[in-house]
């Protein structure tokens, strides 16, 4: 029987307690669900509810104003998952041109892609609004759906950079066995990055999940809110605000963040048996 | 290879013409809006109808609207709600596209903005006929007068008060605040409530500039000039008295320095319900909600004189709006009739939105209402009382006025800026804002 | 004879050809690489293009979302410049936010991702844990839990209270309220954290054995393999994070209510930019601020890029 090293202990304190530290905040939101509404603030130092109570979870799922809250994550799920989709088909393509590919004007595209990140979107905002609204879009999911079919300079940077720490001559053996450029992308660079798709997937979903301003803009029918916009609705600047139900959906809504991430990190950071490969 | 690029290029192609032609199968709005259609009563009507709110509310807006809509079976009403914040958010580019919704719940801080630059429809010709005025004083309807149009018909009233807990008024020695008190009193009771370790009031917030201007309405002026271009008095010595006398009494802790109030979360939160604080300026309707948080009974009375009657007035709380991009103006008009003179539907409301403008209605509520909202009702009628109108909307730039002045009221709050420059800061700052709105 | 200008002939079409097969590969090329970005073109194109020209047409107008827009030229940009303290307080206080989040929050990034880079079980439990805070991310629940936190009563001060550290009003003081930010920020560290891992599985066991053997010591281990083929994600990092810490709004936002208070001490470039177009109206202003902040990040990331050739190493290409 192996004791364990004086190394092992520390460094489970030292990691183990500043996670804990780190978690105390959200520790404190998934107790406060527990909590009275009103006794939220009041009693913020005590970590323990008294008295426990699950009405929160049960008062936030009705939902608002008849739509409950079930609603509001089918639709956000819907949102989520048509966007992941497809910024991970555009970006790894677009990426895979930049990184990989030679042609003329490519430097001024990337530069391009990369202002279009840098602009602040309150900006571009009402003029967005305004296409959209010609293209007669409002009051639907599509301006916040299709725009990731065509890439997000975030994630095509990401994977840019992937891409770039394959060496070419994986590449190179590849045409000589006969692979024209689509099978090099599909067949050597597609795998060899799974960890950068699986952080592109975790990323997408989870601001998309968040995103509060699309919605706002775009969905007007409360049955087509997502979960961003119903939290919102728990909030009230002139009464009193439903604490314990927002906090409760929050942590709910939190679930299948958290589920998506952990099925993903697999991918992320064991991804790379390709050690092998590269070594 | 070749194949590849074709196909992928002749997919993106067959893309992008769907997402064109998008673009020709629906129009949006556009065309002229200026001619009001008389429907029959047998058309089909949709009118989408927005309002920012809390659960509460949006839970019995949308039981007025299904009322509405079984008395009127061809009318449908699209409800659109939001938060405070989101629905702003919403509304500005959806003007931008002309793409409002029919009827839009307006309020005093944008109504200048969007009825200034013709988003807003003049009510004048539905005034009287689809929208029955006879129950309403003329000092009601006019508060959604702008120039001589009536960009909107208010929703409910509300006036300043002060609202305090009588338990802790005893612990300086008063049962109740009489509404003949003077300035004088307050400051005197200031220096009780400070020695018993009480603030007396909670504080501006982001919103000096509402006692501030009771204040110089009391003494015959106003905040801003009547054309909105410049600050509507002359004698900085009026701010540096306000002001001063504001920042005394921070220093003799009777009011809590702004950092209090900014880490105040909620309603829960609050000074007066934590039992830290005796009372708060603020509008009437807001006396149940705090009531509520608060779990004791509160009293509210009108704020210290002299000239109180002056200094008060009646401000709509909010308005109904009918948006000039919409349809169905006529329709609308007939729903906003609904829901300011419906019984049935003001028993839904039950003066959640502010007191309702019809005694009519006010009446048919009496039996219905909790005592905090009988004791509200009847301030706001003695407010109606002893006060005098209401100097209409903000100008354009009153809401840069407004942060300008909190920012200089924290600086004076906190003893870095004397009121003396403070006062020449704001005239300076608040002339060049305004000023923007000469013509 | 005729065989000389018949290999003249020969030759000259052999060029001839070899210069239209090469003309027609850079061709095949140009096609191949377009057909991979051309969603993104396109997207561009469709959704971007426009509303970019549109705004950068704004800034020079007085715009106010309702009414047409009037041609005003630079006053825009001079009054920003010379008549607006906001502006400059609203600059001065995001650049800190800057230099003093990124740096920060990259640190514990990569720190964290190196001891959670073992083999160990605890690793995955732990790597969520870290990562958690991140994906609570920017909702409103989190902004307003640590506005709690950091209140007069709230947990921070009780454990400067027990430390034996002054107390700090966080809210009444706006350096403090700033911080108050910059923790924030910090807190979230772990999204760079995931993507540090992700490149530090990437860099080959064999690296480091080699090393070992050589005789080489952690810190050179680090210095000499980790960081140089760390180095594109560290890039990747450096601009990503610059550019996001001076979009952030939703928490200044939320934790000074909107106001950017106390005094603008919290007043991000981004909250102001909001503030100006949807609270006052002032939309071709905020179009002017926009472009400005447009001008200064791309800057400081091209300087990044450019600065990249000296210390960004890919294995692709060689290494330096």
């Amino acid at each position: 029987m192996r004791m364990k090293s004086a190394k092992w202990w520390t460094y489970h304190i030292l990691v183990g307690g500043f996670s804990v530290l780190m978690l105390y905040p959200v520790v404190w939101l998934l107790m406060s669900s527990f909590k009275e509404s009103h006794t939220i603030f009041t009693t913020a130092k005590s970590l323990i509810p008294h008295p426990w109570i699950w009405t929160n979870f049960t008062d936030g799922w009705k939902g608002i104003g008849g739509n409950s809250f079930g609603l509001f994550i089918k639709n956000t799920a819907v949102l989520v998952i048509l966007t992941m989709i497809g910024q991970i088909i555009s970006c790894s393509l677009i990426a895979f041109g930049f990184a990989r590919l030679e042609f003329k004007g490519k430097a001024i595209w990337f530069g391009i892609m990369m202002v279009t990140l840098m602009l602040p979107n309150e900006v571009v905002m009402v003029p967005q609004y305004i296409i959209f609204s010609k293209l007669g879009w409002l009051n639907s999911m599509k301006p916040l759906v299709v725009p990731a079919y065509f890439g997000h300079p975030f994630f095509i940077f990401l994977l840019v950079q992937f891409i770039r720490t394959i060496p070419r001559e994986l590449d190179e053996a590849a045409t000589i066995d006969g692979c024209n450029t689509f099978n090099i992308f599909y067949r050597i660079i597609l795998p060899l990055i799974k960890p950068a798709l699986a952080t592109t997937a975790i990323f997408s979903f989870y601001w998309t999940w968040d995103n509060l301003l699309g919605p706002v803009l775009y969905l007007n029918s409360p049955a087509k809110y997502t979960v961003s916009m119903a939290l919102n609705m728990f909030l009230s600047t002139e009464t009193v605000s439903n604490w314990g139900a927002m906090f409760a959906m929050s942590i709910v809504t939190l679930i299948p963040v958290f589920v998506i991430f952990f099925i993903f990190q697999r991918y992320v950071v064991e991804g790379i048996s390709t050690s092998g490969l590269k070594g | 290879m070749k194949k590849f690029i074709v196909s992928l290029l002749s997919l993106l192609l067959v893309f992008s013409l769907a997402a064109c032609s998008g673009s020709n199968s629906t129009s949006s709005t556009a065309s002229d809006s200026g001619k009001s259609k008389s429907a029959s009563k047998n058309d089909p009507v949709t009118l989408r109808f927005a309002w920012w709110g809390n659960q509460p509310r949006h839970d019995y807006t949308l039981k007025i609207i299904d009322l509405y809509e079984k008395e009127h079976p061809n009318v449908k009403i699209e409800p659109e709600y939001a938060s405070w914040d989101d629905y702003w958010k919403k509304l500005a580019p959806e003007a931008a596209a002309n793409q409002l919704p029919d009827i839009v719940q307006m309020d005093l801080s944008y109504i200048t903005q969007y009825s200034n630059n013709n988003q807003l429809a003049d009510l004048k010709p539905f005034l009287g006929k689809e929208i029955n005025t006879s129950d309403l004083s003329q000092d009601f309807i006019d508060g959604g007068k702008l120039g001589d149009k009536y960009y909107g018909l208010t929703g409910g009233v509300n006036a300043l008060s002060y609202q305090y807990d009588p338990a802790l008024l005893k612990k300086i020695g008063m049962d109740k605040v009489p509404d003949t008190w003077t300035l004088d009193d307050y400051k005197d009771m200031a220096k009780k409530a400070s020695a018993a370790g009480l603030y007396l009031e909670d504080g501006p917030g982001t919103a000096p500039d509402v006692f501030f201007n009771y204040y110089l309405r009391a003494q015959g002026k106003r905040l801003y000039s009547k054309d909105g271009t410049t600050l509507g008095f002359k004698d900085d010595k009026l701010f540096e008295d306000f002001f001063k006398m504001y920042a005394n009494l921070v220093k003799e802790k009777a009011i809590p320095t702004p950092d209090v109030k900014a880490q105040v979360k909620g309603l829960e939160d609050d000074p007066v319900v934590k039992q830290q604080s005796i009372g708060i300026i603020q509008w009437s309707n807001q006396l149940a909600p705090i009531q509520q948080a608060a779990n004791r009974p509160l009293e509210i009375v009108g704020l210290p004189g002299p000239n109180s009657d002056k200094g008060l007035f009646i401000k709509p709380g909010m308005f109904w709006s009918i948006t000039n991009n919409s349809k169905n103006k006529t329709e609308a008009a007939k729903f906003i009739d609904f829901l300011t003179n419906n019984v049935e539907a003001n028993k839904l409301m039950l003066g959640e939105r502010g007191v309702p403008g019809s005694p009519v209605v006010q009446k048919a509520l009496e039996p219905l209402l909790t005592p905090v909202q009988k004791q509200l009702f009847n301030y706001v009628a003695w407010a109606g009382e002893h006060s005098s109108p209401f100097n209409g909307p903000d100008p354009i730039g009153a809401g840069e006025v407004i942060t300008l002045l909190t920012n200089l009221a924290d600086q004076m709050a906190y003893g870095d800026l004397k009121p003396e420059d403070a006062a020449k800061q704001f005239r300076q700052q608040a002339d060049s804002i305004l000023a923007k709105n000469k013509k | 004879m005729s065989t000389p200008i018949v290999n003249e002939n020969v030759q000259q079409r052999t060029s001839i050809t070899s210069e239209s097969i090469r003309k027609r590969r850079v061709l095949k090329e140009n096609l191949t690489g377009y057909a991979f970005i051309s969603p993104f073109v396109i997207g561009f194109l469709a959704f971007t293009l426009i509303p970019i020209i549109t705004s950068l047409y704004l800034s020079f107008t007085n715009y106010n979302l309702f009414s047409s827009p009037q041609w005003i030229g630079l006053q825009n940009y001079i009054k920003m410049f010379t008549q607006d303290p906001r502006y400059w307080k609203s600059l001065k206080v995001t650049l800190i936010y800057v230099f003093a989040g990124v740096p920060l929050r990259l640190a514990f990034a990569l720190l964290v991702a190196m001891l959670l880079n073992t083999a160990s079980k605890a690793v995955g439990l732990y790597r969520s844990l870290f990562y958690l805070p991140s994906l609570i991310g920017g909702s409103v629940a989190v902004s307003i839990m640590w506005r709690n936190i950091f209140g007069d009563q709230g947990i921070i001060n009780i454990l400067f209270h027990f430390l034996g550290i002054p107390v700090v009003r966080w809210f009444g003081n706006p350096t403090a309220a700033l911080w108050m930010l910059i923790f924030l920020s910090v807190w979230q560290f772990g999204s760079s954290m995931l993507i540090f891992l992700a490149g530090l599985k990437g860099i080959p066991k064999s690296y480091y054995e080699a090393a070992s053997m050589d005789g080489a010591n952690r810190w050179r281990q680090f210095t000499k393999i980790t960081l140089p083929m760390l180095s594109p994600v560290i890039l990747f990092n450096t601009v990503m994070q610059t550019i996001g810490a001076f979009m952030t709004f939703v928490p200044a936002f939320i934790i000074s209510k909107g106001t950017g208070g106390p005094m603008d001490g919290t007043l991000l470039y981004s909250l102001y930019l909001f503030t100006q177009g949807f609270s006052f109206f002032n939309m071709g202003y905020a179009s002017a601020m926009a472009w400005i902040m447009l001008i200064i990040v791309g800057i400081l990331t091209a300087i990044i890029f450019a600065t990249s050739k000296f210390w960004v190493h890919y294995e692709s290409e060689g290494g330096r």
